[in-house]
């Protein structure tokens, strides 16, 4: 072999090993986040730096069952998270803050609590938005207050035949979204007590409210988000008995007890959307506060970073389809 | 009689049992709808009978992390996250036994996560044994001819 033919050889080779080297390096720069179930220890880390402006190159991998991820109020497709594979997305972040992350598959139990932060320094471009309080705060609710109804409808109101009473009948101050958030639909059958119509046409007339504040794409937008976070635990057809409903009084979590007077202490279940007793008495801003925080003495988890507002209110407007017949 | 001609028709009766063609088992194709609950790490039901060409409509419905259930043999399959059930429906058209296994890494013993769908009668079970007899009936012939020699 000539001496030119080696050189020739050896940076050739050189050359090979540093380019595999190179992008190995450049690769191996991204940590890998490990996902866990929550019991296993959840994500590793949990806590994701990143400055404003930046694209944040993330790499996840799973330790056991498929999860997901995806960053709560952010439109981003979620990404899956499979054992043995790799997924790669990629973050921008226009606004500084904290950010939370969570699972986007169920993985058990406590599924819900595998949540990390993402925090995003940097400096503000524009003002500020200007935060305000929850209308439940503003309206003084106690969310970890029962809010029962004594009476109930006969039958399933329907906004269809409360349609046809309403043109005449209703008075402009129900028809407002204010009205609409910050009262029960048990308060405005009340408020129609005046009106001299039947118990069930005024319930029908309550559906009609109901509905006028509601779209046909928000209410497929709040049936896709429950089916997605809430049906687990909530059931399908929100009868409060989801797949995990048994498991949850089965593993007597103290998350699901609940003291009951002094002494007593008993356990929660989820609640029952279709109970027109519990679902008459809570009025949009009561819910929207339990979805927001979560707790009332139950695993229930707190939505308040994960959702955005639009989507709280759909999720809502979904809840109330359990009660009322809203014309397709 | 002669050995040889024993043995001739032995065989030729084994090939019979072997691959004579049944009488066509005829049921008018139906729509079956099957609710199959996937846990860690089982169905139930773990089997499904079927008769061939019905249109079969299984309802997975996960009750603790995602699963799936993919049809050998047919190649389809569907995942269900807990509080989304899916559903998979496609034709039998092709008879047998098929294994049904979860195509969703559900944890330790997810390779072990496997159920089975029958198409049809097992015919291949009913031969096997029908052959295995007919040996065990042929040695006892063969070895009395041979003995009478």
């Amino acid at each position: 072999m000539k001496p030119s033919e080696l050189l020739t050889r050896i940076v050739i080779t050189v050359f090979n090993l540093g380019v595999v080297a190179l992008s190995l390096a450049l690769w191996a720069q991204t940590p890998l986040i490990h996902a866990r179930i929550a019991e296993g220890g959840g994500w590793s880390p949990n806590v994701i730096q990143a400055k404003v402006g930046e694209p944040l190159h993330l790499k996840f991998t799973s330790d056991d069952v498929m999860h997901g991820f995806s960053v709560g109020q952010m439109e981003m497709q979620p990404v899956d998270i499979e054992p043995g594979k790799v997924s790669e997305t990629t973050l921008t972040f226009t606004k500084p803050g904290i950010y939370t992350f969570f699972c986007t598959r169920w993985c058990g139990l406590n599924h819900w609590r595998m949540r990390g932060t993402v925090k995003v320094t940097g400096s503000e471009t524009g003002t500020p938005e200007p935060v305000t309080p929850p209308l439940y705060v503003s309206l003084g609710l106690d969310l970890d207050k029962p809010h029962p109804v004594p009476f109930a409808p006969a039958g399933r109101p329907s906004a269809a035949n409360g349609q046809k009473l309403a043109a005449s009948l209703l008075n402009a101050r129900f028809t407002t979204p204010d009205y609409y958030r910050s009262h029960a639909p048990a308060q405005l059958f009340d408020n129609l007590r005046s009106t001299g119509l039947s118990d069930s046409q005024r319930w029908d007339l309550v559906a009609t409210v109901w509905q006028s504040n509601t779209t046909p794409a928000g209410l497929a937008e709040g049936k896709q988000l429950f089916a997605q976070n809430c049906a687990a635990c909530h059931g399908e057809f929100g009868g409060g008995n989801g797949v995990f409903a048994d498991d949850l009084a089965a593993a007597g979590t103290a998350s699901m007890q609940t003291m009951n007077g002094d002494m007593a202490m008993s356990m929660q279940t989820p609640a029952d959307f279709t109970n027109p007793q519990r679902m008459l008495g809570a009025s949009p801003a009561l819910l929207q506060g339990k979805i927001l925080r979560g707790g009332m003495g139950t695993g229930m988890p707190m939505w308040g970073t994960i959702f955005t507002h639009e989507q709280i209110w759909n999720v809502i407007a979904y809840l109330y389809s359990f009660q009322f017949d809203y014309p397709k | 009689m002669r050995p040889y001609a024993i043995l001739f028709l032995l065989v030729l009766a084994g090939l019979v049992v072997a691959f004579a063609p049944l009488p066509a088992h005829f049921s008018a194709p139906v729509a079956r709808t099957f609710h199959v609950e996937a846990s860690q790490f089982a169905y139930q039901p773990g089997e499904i009978s079927v008769n061939p060409g019905d249109k079969v409509t299984i309802e997975l419905v996960s009750t603790d992390v995602v699963h799936g259930l993919y049809v050998d043999g047919y190649g389809v399959s569907v995942k269900a996250d807990p509080g989304q059930n899916a559903t998979l429906t496609f034709v039998a058209d092709k008879s047998g036994s098929f294994r049904l296994r979860c195509n969703v890494t559900c944890g330790a013993m997810h390779p072990f996560m496997v159920g089975k769908l029958n198409v049809g009668a097992n015919t291949w079970l009913y031969r096997s044994l029908a052959l295995a007899s007919l040996g065990i009936f042929s040695v006892f012939v063969l070895a009395r001819t041979t003995k009478m020699e």
